[in-house]
Order: C-alpha cells, then sequence, then structure tokens
C-alpha cells in the first residue's frame, strides 16, 4: 500500500508541473500542409462498404458476407488512421495540420460583392486532435462490427445488411464529423451519425419502443441541430469563411475580415458558442437533451457500444474540443461555465437515477450520459486534455462495459434486469466475460492504475484548481464531480455483484415485458415472480405471435437456442441453458477489456508538448482545442505557486486528487458490496445476499428513501413532464391549427366562393350552377380590383 | 427553334394519341415524353453556360404585332434547368401511370402531355402574354386530370383547384397588363409591347405606392399558386384528390409555375415594393413553415401530410427568395428542383402502396417494411431527402435558403448581434435577419417530426394491411392482383434516377450552382439598385490586413470563373 502511494506521490509530482504554457507557444504557429491522398481511404474505405453492402442487399445475399466486409475494410481503414498517425504525429512536438481535398462540395457566392463566397469543400482537415478521435473510432468500429457478425447471426439475410449497412455508413459519417475541414461537412457528419443512430435504434422496427426510441432520438437530435446549423451561420455571417483554418486564424489574429476586435463583439463570444453548445448538447444527450439517450438502448448492444456510448455521443465534446478558439474568446468564460454546470449537473443527476434501475443496459446508458457530463466539465474548467483522454478511455471501457451486458443478453434470452441474474461469472462460457466486465467495471468506478481512473482525475483535479472566479462556481462543480465519482463506483459494482457473482440463478428473458420493470413489483419473490411469468409468456405468445419470432430473435440468446433445436428451453423452468459466447464476441470482449488496460499506459507516455497528462494530453496540446496560456493564466503553478489557485480544502488538487477519488471511489465500492454483495468471500464478507432478486440490505435502504426511489426508478418523470409541457400542447396546438385550416382559413375562400352563387341566386334564381355562381364571382372580383388598381394607382 | 419544338413535341404526340387506338396511348404518350427530354437534353447542350445570365436558344416570331405581342422564346440558365425537371418527370408521369389509369387512357395521356408543354412553355417564355397564355392553359389539363381520374372527392378538388388559381391569376394578369399600359404612358409614342425585359425597366420606374399595388396584384395570381400560407387550401385538397401522376406534376412543376413568376416578375419589376414588404412576405413564409408543417404531424392521410408538407416546403422556398440576395435566391431555385424530385418520388411511393392496398390511411396501414422491403428502403431515402439530411440534395436548398434569410440584414452589426459597427463579410443587405433564419429553423425539427411519424407508421411497426372484404369505390382490384407484392422493376426504373439525381445533386451541386450563379447576381443587383433606392447599400468595408496563405486552400470564390465544363 505504502509502495502504491509512493508512486502516487511520484506522478502527482509530475502533474505538478502540468504547465502547457511552452506547448502552447509552439502550437501558436502551425502550418498546413498537403497531406497524402491515401488518407482519404480513413473516411471513404466504410463508404465503399456502405455501398458493396447495398450491393448485397440488393442481390439478396443471404450469409455473413456483409459483416466480413465491414470487418475487413474497417480495420483497413484504422489502419489508414494508424499509419497517417505513425508517419506524422508521432514525437514531434508541433504536429502538422495536413488537408485532404477530396472534392468541391458546396460553392457559391453569398451575396453580391466579390469576396462573399462560400467554400465548403468535402475536404479533411488531419490534426492530433482527429487522429485521436479517429484512432479509436476506426479501432473499436472494426472490433465492434466483429463482435457483431456474431450476435447478428441470428439474423442473416436482409436484416443483416441493413443492419451492417448502417453501421458502414455510421462510420463514414462519423469520419466526416471529426476530419472535416469545415463546419458544413461536419454537420454533415453530424446529421449522418444521427440517421444511423436512428435506423440503428429503430433496427427491431416491429418492436413499438423501438420505433419511438428512435424517432425520439432523431428529433431531439435536431433539436440541437438547430443550435449547430444557426452557429455555422453566424459563423459564416462573422467571418465569411466557415473553413476552421480561416476561423482559428481570424481568432489567433483577434480580428475579423473587416478589421474589427473579436473580442468586442458580444454576438461572437456569446451567442456563437452557446449556439453550438446547444448542438453539442443535443448530440451528447446533456441537461435537457438527454432523454434520448436511455431509450437509445433499444437498439442492437454492439450498436449501444459503438455509436451511443464510444464514438456519436462524443462528437459534443469534439465540437467544443475543435471551436476552443471559439469558445476562449470571451474573456469572463461565461459559455464554458455553463458547460462546466451542464456537464456536472448532467453527471450527478443520471447517476442518482443509475442506483436506482435495475436494467443493466439502462444502467450503462446512464452511465454514458453521466460520464459525458465529465467531459463537459472537464471543457468547461478549461481541460481539453482532461476531457479528450476521458473520451479516449471512456471509449474502451465502456465498449467493454456494452460488449459484456451483450453476452448477457445474448447469453440469457434478453434478460437485463438484474435481480433476475446472478452468478453469471460462474457460469460455463461466462467467465472470460466476466473478467472483461470486471475490467470494465473498475475503470468506470476509478480504481487507482486504471484508465478510467487517469483521465477522470486529470478533469476533478483541473476543476478542484480552476482559480476563484475564472469559471463561476468551478469549486462547486468539482465537488459535484467527486460526488458523482463516489456514486458511479457504486451503481457500477451494484451491477457486478448483483449480475456476475454470487449464488449461480438465472431467469431467461423471453421478450421486452420481462426487462419493463414498472409490471413486475419490487421485491417479488423469485417463486411467485417465476408463475407470474409463467403466465405471462403464455400470454404473449397469444399476442405476439405474429412477430414473435422476431421478438426472440432480437434478443439473440432464446432465437438461437430454438434455432439450435434444443429442446431444453422453456422460461418458466430453470433448464435454459445459457448461451455463451462464441469466438468472435470473445475475441472482441477481450481485445477491447485488453487495451483499457493498455489505455492507462497512455498516461505515463510523456506527452509531446507540456508535461503532465500523458499521451492524449499532448495530442490535445498539439491541436487547435489547447487552452491559451492567456486564458489559463491565473492558474500558473509552477511560476506563480499559490497566486489564485484553487485548492482542494487547502491542498494542492494536483497531489492529493489521487488519493481522494481514489478514497472516494473504494467508498463506493464498498457500500456496494455491503448492500449488494452475495454472502461470503465474492461479497468481500460484507454481502448478506442469498437469491438473485432480494437483496435485503438493498431493498431496506431503497425503502426508506420511498418516493425518492420510485421517482428516480421512474426517471424523474421527465419524460412525462415533456409530454405533458411540450408534446401535448404542440399536439393539441396542431389540431387547433388543422381545424383552422379547415374551417376558417378555407372557410373564408368557400364563403367568398358562395356569395356570387348567393347573388346569382337572388338574382336569376333559375341557373344555379356551381360552375356559373364562380365564374360571376371571379369576373366581378376582377373586375373591382382592376377598377380599384387603376383608380389607385393611375 | 429548339425551344419551339420543346413545346411542340408533347403536343404532336398528344395528337397522336388522340388518333390512335386506345389500347397504343401508353406507348405513344412513352414515346413522346421521352422524345421531349431528349430534346430539352439537346437543348440543354447548346445553351452556353459562359453567359448563363443572357436569354439564349431565343426565337421571337410576330403573332399580334398591332399589340406588340409576339411568340417570344428564350431561357437563361434559371429557365432551362426548370424545363429540364419538366421534361424529366415527363417520362416519370407516363410510366408511372401504366398501372393506375385503366379507363379513357386516349383522353388521360393526350392531357398529360399537354400539360407538359404548357407548362415548358411558361418556363421558355419571353412575352408577358405567351407566359400568361401557357401560365394559365396548365389548369385545363390538370383540371381533366384530376376530376376524371382523381379519388371519391375529386370534382370538389378539381373545381376548387380551377377557380381559386384562375381568380388569382386573372389579379395578377391586370397587374402586368397594367404595366404594360404604363409603358405606353411613360414613354410617349412607344407602341404597345409585352416585351418581359423592356416591361421590367419600365415597371422598375415606377413609383414605391404604384409598386406595392402591383406587388399586391401580382402576388394575387402567383401565392396562391406557390401556395403561400393564406391562400393554400386549394393545394391539399388538389394533392390529395389527384392521380397520382397528376400530384407528381403538381408538386414537382405546377407549384414552382409560382415560385418561377415570382423570381421573374415579381423581384425584376417592383423590387422597391419588394424591398419593403419583403419581411411581410417572409413572415407568410414562415408561417407556412410552423404552421403547414404542424398539421403535417396530425394528418391520418399519408398523401394529404405529404401535400400539405408542400406548404412548409415552398415556404422554405419563398423565404430564401425573399431574402434577396444571392445566397437565399440561389437556394430557392434550387429549392424548387429538389423539391420536385423529392415530393414527386414521395407522392409516386404513395401511389403504389395506394395502387395495391387502395388505402392512405395510416389507421389501415401499417408496418409495410416487412412485406415491402424494396419500397420501404425507398420511402425512408426519399423521407430522408425531404427532411434535408446532408448529402442528400433536400439539404443544400434548405441550407441557402436558411441561410440567405439569416445573413440578409442591415442590422448585422449593431446591436445584440455585436458592436462591431458596421456590417460583417458574410452579411448582406437586407431586412429579415437571423430571427428570421432561426424561427423559420423550427421548421426543420417540425419537418422531422412529421416526416419520422409517417416513416414510423407505414414504414416500421407492427404489419397492418386493410380488410379486403369491404373496398373500394373504384372496383380496380383486377389489376392490383398483378401487380408483385413489393416494387416491380417498371416502378424501381422510374424511382432509381430520381434517386441518383437526389444524391448527385447533394453531394455534387456545384455545376447547378455555378450555372445559376450569374442570373442571380443579375437580380440581386437589380434588386439593390432600384429596390433600396432610399437605403443604399454600402459595401462592405474591406480588409486591408492579408492573412497567413492556407496551403491547398480552394480559390477564392471572387475569382472564380463558370467553365463550360462545370456547368453541364
Amino acid at each position: 500500500m505504502m509502495q502504491a502511494l509512493n508512486i502516487f506521490s511520484s506522478i502527482a509530482a509530475h502533474a505538478v508541473a502540468s504547465e502547457p504554457a511552452a506547448g502552447v507557444a509552439q502550437a501558436a504557429t502551425r502550418t498546413i500542409t498537403q497531406g497524402e491522398t491515401w488518407m482519404l481511404a480513413i473516411p471513404f474505405l466504410p463508404l465503399l462498404a456502405f455501398v458493396l453492402i447495398a450491393l448485397c442487399a440488393a442481390f439478396k445475399v443471404r450469409s455473413k458476407l456483409p459483416a466480413f466486409i465491414t470487418v475487413g475494410l474497417l480495420a483497413l481503414s484504422f489502419g489508414a488512421a494508424l499509419t497517417t498517425f505513425i508517419q506524422h504525429f508521432m514525437g514531434p512536438a508541433a504536429a502538422p495540420i495536413l488537408h485532404v481535398h477530396a472534392f468541391d462540395w458546396l460553392h457559391f457566392k453569398a451575396g453580391p460583392e466579390a469576396a462573399q463566397g462560400f467554400v465548403a469543400n468535402f475536404a479533411f482537415y488531419i490534426d492530433s486532435l482527429t487522429i485521436l478521435w479517429m484512432l479509436f473510432v476506426t479501432g473499436l468500429a472494426t472490433l465492434i462490427a466483429l463482435y457483431a457478425s456474431e450476435y447478428m447471426s441470428h439474423d442473416v439475410g436482409p436484416g443483416y445488411c441493413r443492419f451492417f449497412a448502417a453501421f458502414s455508413l455510421f462510420v463514414f459519417s462519423m469520419s466526416c464529423l471529426v476530419m472535416a475541414d469545415n463546419l458544413v461537412l461536419l454537420f454533415l457528419g453530424w446529421e449522418g451519425v444521427g440517421l444511423c443512430s436512428y435506423l440503428l435504434i429503430g433496427y427491431f422496427y416491429k418492436k413499438a419502443p423501438a420505433v419511438a426510441a428512435a424517432k425520439k432520438a432523431f428529433i431531439m437530435n435536431r433539436i440541437g441541430d438547430l443550435g449547430l446549423l444557426m452557429g455555422i451561420f453566424s459563423i459564416y455571417t462573422a467571418f465569411g469563411t466557415v473553413e476552421y483554418a480561416k476561423i482559428f486564424e481570424f481568432f489567433r489574429s483577434g480580428v475579423d475580415a473587416t478589421g474589427n476586435q473579436i473580442g468586442s463583439s458580444t454576438w461572437i463570444t456569446i451567442i456563437i458558442p452557446l449556439l453550438f453548445t446547444i448542438g453539442a448538447f443535443g448530440k451528447s444527450a446533456q441537461v435537457f437533451l438527454y432523454t434520448w439517450l436511455p431509450d437509445a438502448m433499444e437498439g442492437p448492444t454492439p450498436v449501444s457500444a459503438l455509436i451511443h456510448a464510444a464514438t456519436m455521443v462524443t462528437a459534443g465534446v469534439f465540437l467544443i474540443a475543435r471551436m476552443m478558439p471559439l469558445y476562449q474568446a470571451d474573456p469572463n468564460l461565461l459559455i464554458l461555465s455553463i458547460v462546466a454546470w451542464s456537464g456536472a449537473i448532467t453527471a450527478l443527476w443520471s447517476a442518482t437515477i443509475e442506483m436506482a434501475i435495475f436494467d443493466i443496459k439502462r444502467v450503462m446508458g446512464y452511465s454514458t450520459i453521466s460520464q459525458l457530463g465529465f467531459m463537459f466539465a472537464g471543457l468547461g474548467v478549461l481541460t481539453p486534455e482532461g476531457s479528450a483522454f476521458h473520451v479516449f478511455t471512456h471509449a474502451f471501457f465502456k465498449a467493454t462495459l456494452f460488449l459484456g451486458v451483450g453476452a448477457v443478453m445474448h447469453g440469457f434470452g434478453g434478460q437485463l434486469d438484474l435481480r433476475r441474474l446472478s452468478g453469471v461469472g460462474w457460469m460455463k462460457g461466462f467467465g472470460l466475460v466476466a473478467a472483461a466486465v470486471f475490467i470494465g467495471s473498475i475503470n468506470l468506478a476509478g480504481f487507482p492504475f486504471t484508465a478510467g481512473f487517469f483521465s477522470k482525475d486529470m478533469i476533478l483535479a483541473e476543476a478542484f484548481a480552476r482559480p476563484e472566479g475564472q469559471i463561476a462556481g468551478s469549486q462547486a462543480v468539482a465537488w459535484i464531480l467527486l460526488i458523482t465519482a463516489g456514486m458511479t463506483a457504486y451503481y457500477t459494482f451494484r451491477s457486478f455483484f448483483r449480475v456476475y457473482v454470487g449464488p449461480k440463478q438465472f431467469v431467461p428473458g423471453d421478450d421486452a415485458e420481462l426487462v419493463d420493470l414498472g409490471r413486475h413489483p419490487k421485491g417479488v419473490s423469485l417463486d411467485a415472480w417465476h408463475k407470474e411469468h409463467g403466465h405471462g409468456h403464455g400470454h404473449g405468445h397469444e399476442h405476439e405471435h405474429n412477430d414473435h419470432a422476431h421478438r426472440h430473435g432480437s434478443y439473440g440468446g432464446v432465437g438461437d437456442a430454438r434455432a439450435h433445436g434444443r429442446q431444453d428451453f422453456d422460461p418458466s423452468t430453470e433448464e435454459f441453458d445459457p448461451h455463451p459466447p462464441g469466438f468472435a464476441m470473445k475475441f472482441a470482449i477481450a481485445a477491447c477489456a485488453i487495451l483499457t488496460i493498455a489505455a492507462a499506459g497512455l498516461y505515463f507516455v510523456s506527452p509531446a508538448i507540456g508535461e503532465g497528462g500523458g499521451w492524449a494530453a499532448g495530442m490535445v496540446r498539439q491541436s487547435s482545442a489547447v487552452v491559451s496560456a492567456e486564458v489559463l493564466s491565473g492558474h500558473t503553478s509552477g511560476t506563480d505557486e499559490g497566486h489564485a489557485h484553487g485548492t482542494f480544502l487547502g491542498m494542492d488538487p494536483h497531489h492529493v486528487m489521487y488519493y481522494v477519488s481514489a478514497g472516494v471511489g473504494f467508498i463506493g465500492v464498498l457500500i456496494a458490496a455491503f448492500l449488494h454483495g452475495p454472502k461470503g468471500w465474492q461479497g468481500l464478507f460484507l454481502g448478506v445476499r442469498q437469491s438473485c432478486d432480494v437483496a435485503p440490505r438493498a431493498d431496506k435502504l431503497a425503502n426508506a428513501f420511498g418516493p425518492l426511489t420510485t421517482a428516480a426508478r421512474n426517471k424523474y418523470y421527465v419524460d412525462e413532464i415533456y409530454d405533458a409541457l411540450i408534446t401535448r400542447p404542440l399536439w393539441v396546438l396542431s389540431h387547433i391549427f388543422h381545424l383552422f385550416d379547415q374551417y376558417v382559413v378555407d372557410g373564408l375562400v368557400n364563403l367568398i366562393g358562395a356569395l356570387p352563387r348567393f347573388f346569382g341566386k337572388a338574382l336569376r334564381p333559375i341557373q344555379s350552377g356551381e360552375m356559373h355562381g364562380y365564374a360571376v364571382g371571379m369576373a366581378g372580383g376582377v373586375a373591382v380590383l382592376l377598377i380599384l388598381v387603376v383608380l389607385l394607382v393611375g | 427553334m429548339i425551344l419551339f419544338a420543346l413545346m411542340l413535341i408533347p403536343l404532336v404526340f398528344a395528337m397522336l394519341v388522340v388518333i390512335s387506338p386506345a389500347a397504343q396511348a401508353k406507348t405513344i404518350a412513352t414515346v413522346g415524353s421521352f422524345v421531349s427530354l431528349a430534346g430539352a437534353i439537346y437543348a440543354a447542350m447548346q445553351f452556353d453556360p459562359a453567359s448563363a445570365a443572357t436569354f439564349q436558344l431565343a426565337k421571337t416570331v410576330d403573332w399580334i404585332p398591332q399589340l406588340g405581342i409576339s411568340l417570344s422564346v428564350g431561357v437563361d440558365s434559371i429557365a432551362l434547368l426548370l424545363v429540364l425537371l419538366t421534361a424529366l418527370l415527363g417520362p416519370i408521369c407516363v410510366i408511372a401511370s401504366y398501372t393506375a389509369i385503366t379507363q379513357r387512357l386516349r383522353t388521360y395521356y393526350a392531357w398529360l402531355l399537354v400539360l407538359q408543354a404548357a407548362m415548358t412553355g411558361v418556363f421558355c417564355a419571353r412575352d408577358l402574354l405567351v407566359f400568361y397564355t401557357c401560365f394559365e392553359f396548365t389548369l385545363v389539363p390538370m383540371f381533366i386530370l384530376i376530376s376524371l381520374y382523381g379519388s371519391t372527392n375529386r370534382k370538389r378538388a378539381s373545381i376548387k383547384f380551377f377557380l381559386y388559381t384562375f381568380t388569382g391569376s386573372v389579379i395578377a394578369l391586370a397587374g402586368l397588363v397594367y404595366i404594360a399600359y404604363q409603358h405606353t404612358q411613360l414613354t410617349p409614342g412607344s407602341p404597345w409591347t409585352f416585351d418581359i425585359s423592356t416591361l421590367a425597366e419600365t415597371a422598375r420606374s415606377l413609383p414605391l405606392a404604384t409598386q406595392s399595388w402591383l406587388l399586391l396584384a401580382l402576388m394575387a395570381g402567383f401565392a396562391v399558386k406557390i401556395p403561400l400560407f393564406p391562400v393554400h387550401t386549394w393545394l391539399p385538397l388538389a394533392h390529395t384528390e389527384a392521380p397520382t401522376a397528376g400530384s407528381v406534376v403538381l408538386a414537382g412543376v405546377l407549384l414552382k409555375l409560382g415560385t418561377y413568376a415570382v423570381y421573374r416578375f415579381v423581384l425584376p419589376f417592383v423590387p422597391q415594393a419588394v424591398v419593403e414588404y419583403a419581411p411581410l412576405l417572409a413572415i407568410l413564409c414562415i408561417i407556412g413553415i410552423i404552421y403547414g408543417g404542424l398539421i403535417c404531424w396530425v394528418q391520418t392521410d399519408v398523401k394529404k401530410l405529404v401535400a400539405y408538407s408542400s406548404v412548409a416546403h415552398l415556404g422554405f422556398c419563398m423565404l430564401g427568395m425573399f431574402a434577396l440576395n444571392n445566397t437565399g435566391i440561389s437556394g430557392s431555385i434550387l429549392y424548387m428542383i429538389n423539391h420536385g424530385l423529392s415530393t414527386g418520388a414521395l407522392f409516386l411511393l404513395i401511389g403504389m402502396v395506394y395502387e395495391r392496398y387502395h388505402t392512405r390511411s395510416m389507421k389501415e396501414l401499417g408496418g409495410l417494411g416487412a412485406k415491402m422491403p424494396v419500397w420501404s428502403t425507398f420511402m425512408v431515402f426519399f423521407v430522408m431527402a425531404s427532411v434535408g439530411l446532408p448529402g442528400l440534395n433536400g439539404f443544400v436548398s434548405e441550407f441557402m435558403c436558411m441561410m440567405g434569410a439569416f445573413q440578409a440584414s442591415d442590422a448585422w452589426g449593431s446591436g445584440i448581434w455585436g458592436s462591431l459597427g458596421h456590417r460583417p463579410i458574410g452579411a448582406t443587405a437586407g431586412n429579415l435577419g437571423p430571427w428570421f433564419g432561426i424561427i423559420a429553423g423550427t421548421g426543420v425539427i417540425i419537418a422531422a417530426m412529421y416526416l419520422l411519424y409517417m416513416t414510423g407508421n407505414v414504414v416500421w411497426g407492427k404489419l397492418k394491411l386493410p380488410d379486403h372484404g369491404h373496398d373500394h369505390a373504384h372496383g380496380t382490384d383486377d389489376h392490383a392482383s398483378k401487380l408483385p407484392t413489393d416494387l416491380s422493376t417498371r416502378e424501381i426504373s422510374i424511382l432509381v434516377p430520381l434517386a441518383a439525381l437526389c444524391i448527385l445533386l447533394g453531394v455534387y451541386p456545384k455545376p447547378i450552382l455555378s450555372l445559376i450563379e450569374q442570373p442571380v447576381q443579375e437580380t440581386v443587383l437589380v434588386v439593390n439598385e432600384s429596390g433600396r433606392v432610399n437605403m443604399p447599400v454600402k459595401p462592405i468595408e474591406s480588409d486591408t490586413k492579408p492573412h497567413a496563405p492556407i496551403a491547398d486552400a480552394p480559390a477564392e470564390p471572387a475569382a472564380r470563373v463558370v467553365s463550360a465544363e462545370n456547368a453541364q
């Protein structure tokens, strides 16, 4: 233990010296060089995969060919990204900015003057921030595609094509988002990933919740997209360009194209970053725009792992990091304070929900929101390094956790309720899964020396280290994050202790109803539940006959069990044979787990620029995302120790945060062990749980909180509130509009049309053709108008 | 001559359809429409993109010289694009009708071809009365198509369509004739003329008060056709009741007659009044976007939903137009084409389902993804084009229309938008501004709401088919049984070109954008010079400081020249 502490101290000393000023000076002069054309392979190979799979679908391929195409081409894409990294971004302190032009896209005149041209090309801007993102996006996509090739095997045929087509298109869109050289191409990627997310969440399109979740994700994302779009318009209006290179040039020089000081325009310093932030909130499920992400768990688990945990949802973090020069232009850093607070509140809010709900996949969904909150808070407290590193580590450990959940779903007929699963890790074929999940869990919980620990720590330390008044309320943000870190450890190990260790008990899932917690009052005994469940199952058969096979198939295990002709399947008995993952899934899980462990090592790679924070921090400092020295000043611990430097209870947060966060994490895990741990050594001698569905201490505690627990389990009724406050009124308004349109707007027209008929009848009662009436009215109207025009105008 | 030929080819084939046996009608109409398409492509190849703003392929034949009326035709790049769109939709409409139309074939195909001739005439006309004749004449074939081949409520729909739009255009005619009259008054001794360019100059010289009345008169005709918010109610009815091909033509081209007329006659004729009332007109557009969009959201009839979506979409289109800057007007023109492609395709798709199940109600239909995967793929694709997904065509034009409105403000650089003191480089003269862009932008969210609501019900979800037991006043089940469950090759073949164009225009819109650059620039200059007399446009103060050059950055747009190979 003492040795560990010594190592801590040495790391801490390392971090104290974290002073990016030198690096900033180097990064300030950046030149753009022409990249090689083969780098276009990074985005376009996934697109090629999409096209090939579309052809597979057209030619009705009924094999695993789409998966092979995807895995192969994504691996090549990853290879290209890795080669780019090795050739250009290894070593030298001032990383290049590579510019690769594919083809012209949007070119138009945006105003009558010669200078007013709009240029947004299909061109890519590859700097160290980009390559950091692309490495884990393409790498993880390859692994998860491999995993999905087995996971989705129940659906080989059109569904398989559809899945992998959307999967490849997603990687292409994500590449455009990350690698774009202008904001409009970023927007293309931004909406493109939204489309793929829509298609993949709604993959099981016969299930009403999946369809609703897909729609919700797309629409809520569009709210954020509107903010981003308006931000892009504003940027163009202000600077006459949407290309990063030119925009950053303006920010570096501090004046815009017409010679005005950028800092003096509140529109540039406040409104534009606010618009971008709204966009980021939508994509990254923050604050009021988060509710789509938990529902997105309706999608197949590989999709949740890749899109809704590792990559797409980090796009908001990327956007803010990319546009960091814009955020720093405000001398008061107002928008960054908002970002910090939003992140912290979101992190805490969703952590409380996670502690109460029982669906292990949704726990992971909310956990993603919470971790994204950490990343946003990190951006807000001026540590894009910490945020980017956390994005990187989170991608791996959260993917591991999701793939583990997927293996459990696959094996237990879609069972997701942690009260129906216990001791999975001891079951045949699941040892590797449990081990991988354990690795993921210790990362998420922030165990010392794990990747997640280091990255979270960078954010926490910087949050405490902000000088007073630089970021409004940064101390409070830091405390909220610290508390949330403890809660994270608790909920992570709550799932782990319940599901993977303890007595070997389980109830296989058979369809979505099982995980619909509202139908099963908590605390029901296993036997009683079995009876109820058996009944429910039969009931389901009658009603869901049409797509019964599909529903089973959707959760993998049961569909497979049946397809393999097993006799043992019967959810109302315990003869169900869990279906352990096969080679592809095991390989992908193991690879993710190993990469998660390896990611911790990156913290010890000395950064290319500045000191401390490891490889990822260096990559960030080499890019435009770096926080400039002037903005950071006030936090110059190296040169001006103590001056306005924020502290943790009077201590230097850079030194002490390792111990504090480790301690908080341990406390969280111990509480989880005490409440949910099984009896015996697996519960570290603390637990008393003896069956899968009853954890006496936890249930007692949950009861003690009463309404609070209920509220959290119902996600604080946020969906219901949105429905009542926004959706319903809008729906009513739409109906009112519809009636108004029919009876008032159109009614007036009909009235005017009827008038001449009325007069015509009065004058000549014999003739009453409808055409006639209209024509009289028309001619009369024209005559009147002509007279009016001539009189008034002439 | 080629432009006259473009108008004559469909007419000749219409004659042939009439005199041939009914069994041959389909074939002749198909050949005719393809010949027209070939002619249009030939015309496009004759067109010199280097001078896209001048009216090329022009030809004038005296008609009534005493009144200065002549058969005068000519196209600039914008008219040419719309002619091409008309010619492209021709074969698609004919082929789409093969199985849907089973009675009175000769009448149907003949009128369809006549309609195409009339629409081509509108875009080619260089004489006001030729324009007006064609503009009004489109009503007759459409009236017949709806009233003879439409759904249950077709009589009412066709009469309403006819009278509503006719009344409007008669008022517009009054305005146009008044301009011609003023021309003889202002230049004493000059004969009557209906030449568009000449009259445009005359109209521009009229005082603001006169221009305002003229604006009202012209918009009375064109706004109905577009349709803008308060005068749109004929559209959902006509769209819903029209046969599939009728809806496609209606959405694809007929609505564009209105927007094109605004571009051709309102902007250059009464620029002062347009500048003055642009905010008002833009507000009508925005009401259309939001109000129309929300109404879509509560429809149960799929076709009516798409019909109402036209109100919202054309709102975007006209918002760009009334931004009166290059971005907005170019976007608006692109929108005309894009809306024709994506909404036309949606109507085709709905027609295909209607042919199979004889219902368009989402209460009776649903979850077709399981039964018709090919149809569903196309449906999702065109919904995405319609919703404005980047990479597909709808995005480019929607982006430009919104951005045009967003930029167009003299208020840029002051107030809450900054303390720059003068217009920043990306802003243009105008009186709309960011709020117009932002509020119109909510239409993007609403579009996602209603289009995904439709997709969620029709494509996704549990399979739901109407009861075949009690059905159909039409009694056309016999041919429906001949259709395969999913799309036939014929049906796929008419959707594929539309889909390909959606992708092409979304991924590589540059040729079209540069093609329309010159005429749009001229229009903007005309509006700025003669429209903003009270508030002359100050040029943007240029930056004196050079910026660090950016390696491999594309050339400055100012230096761009519209090159011949780009434009084709």
